[in-house]
């Protein structure tokens, strides 16, 4: 390919409009090319902005119940920069994203002890969580395995709740800026993100997943994304299994 | 949960609920699925707010970003086509459709309605065929090659048309950001 037409490619490249080959294809021309790297910064910072340009609509008054409610059930992803209480790091994070520097001043006991109480608590819920759906008759499990032995990761797919509970073993944390994706892979079409986690330190990680609604995969895969995910692989899975 | 850590995912949801609703909507159409979207949006942004580098771009660009891709997932998942596909194909005989993003719609943060007419203007003001083929790779999920099958256009036209449109939405956005900050 000539220089020219590898230019061309930086556009649809920061649009996510590549296929998976010429995704790949190009990133390794990245590695060599400053200017493409610069042009797809740039093409980055455009695209990124690009959501913004809707005229915002008031949603539906009832959907903010819900988006709190369905958060609750979810325990933030452990944040490697503050290891203690990942809930809690997590809403520091938030509170800061808000600049409302003023109201995060938790560090009194107070307001410790009472983020070790929400921890235990949403700790308590999700393993509740889990166990629920777990412990069903109609739920569908998955092994995923690497080539080479670790790591590895157990699915349980509850089909009436619509849960999927991921468990991994001896998987290191992905590298900074970016996180695992769970994929559900079906015959002849393209894969669905199931959704994006991390591991701890410890390489395990226990959680629960929505599978898209009416997706049933065959099989299940996961690859390293950039950060919140992608919306196609961009990478060769290195953990692969059947349902 | 403590009760600092709910208002703090309700103030994010106050702030950017209405974007992320207007661009889940724009990419999936319809409104159960919209919602479904938004509900999926913050539970994301709310597992994985510790992954948030305010270094690598706002608040509203992280946000949009999930939208996107939990929206496009979706009507992948429902074997949809994204609407801004119905609307092409609609309005396919009235030749281009009208943009998708247009409208000065009030917003409380000035600074924040400044930046989305800023994006709206900017795409707005893009020759037709150029802002259709960024459209339907952000909006529709298309890539390059699927955009010159929906068009009907060989593919070289459609890498010359994102590129060109692209570049030209980088110097109004950057020519129009120097102007407001300048005194």
């Amino acid at each position: 390919m000539t220089e020219h037409s590898w230019k061309e490619l930086a556009a649809p490249y920061a649009l996510g409009a590549l296929d998976r080959v010429e995704r790949a294809e190009f990133e390794r021309h990245l590695e060599t090319c400053a200017e493409c790297r610069a042009d797809v910064q740039s093409f980055h910072e455009v695209a990124g902005q690009l959501g913004q340009s809707v005229t915002p609509t008031a949603p539906p008054r009832e959907l903010r119940e819900r988006v709190l409610r369905e958060a609750r059930q979810v325990r933030p992803l452990p944040v490697r920069r503050f290891v203690v209480l990942p809930w809690a790091a997590a809403a520091a994070v938030v509170l800061a994203i808000l600049g409302g520097l003023g109201y995060w001043r938790a560090t009194n006991e107070a307001s410790t002890l009472r983020s070790s109480l929400a921890t235990a608590e949403a700790e308590r819920d999700s393993t509740r969580q889990v166990l629920a759906a777990v412990l069903d008759s109609t739920v569908a499990t998955a092994d995923l395995a690497a080539t080479g032995k670790a790591p590895s990761m157990r699915l349980y797919w509850n089909r009436g709740r619509n849960i999927v509970v991921v468990a991994t073993f001896d998987l290191p944390p992905a590298a900074a800026g970016r996180t695992y994706q769970l994929w559900a892979i079906r015959k002849g079409r393209a894969p669905v993100s199931i959704g994006v986690f991390n591991s701890s330190p410890t390489g395990r990680a226990v959680l629960t997943l929505h599978m898209p609604p009416g997706v049933q995969p065959e099989a299940s895969a996961v690859t390293e994304e950039p950060a919140y995910g992608s919306p196609q692989p961009t990478q060769q899975p290195f953990l692969v299994g059947t349902w | 949960m403590a009760a600092g850590d709910e208002r703090a995912l309700g103030e994010l949801y106050d702030r950017h609920g209405s974007t992320v609703y207007a661009l889940a909507r724009a990419i999936v159409g319809e409104r159960a699925d919209t919602e479904e979207v938004v509900a999926d949006t913050f539970g994301q942004a709310w597992r994985t707010a510790g992954q948030f580098d305010p270094a690598r771009g706002s608040v509203t660009a992280w946000l949009t970003t999930i939208t996107r891709t939990r929206a496009l997932d979706l009507v992948r998942a429902r074997g949809r086509r994204a609407r801004v596909l119905e609307r092409a194909a609609q309005e396919s005989d009235a030749g281009f459709a009208a943009p998708l993003a247009t409208g000065d719609a009030p917003d409380r943060d000035v600074e924040r309605q400044e930046a989305r007419q800023l994006v709206a203007h900017s795409l707005a003001d893009l020759p037709e065929a150029q802002r259709r083929v960024i459209e339907l790779a952000y909006f529709g999920g298309l890539t390059h090659s699927e955009i010159a099958a929906e068009l009907n256009e060989p593919l070289g036209t459609v890498k010359t048309r994102l590129r060109a449109g692209m570049e030209k939405l980088r110097d109004a956005l950057a020519s129009r950001a120097s102007r407001v900050a300048e005194p």
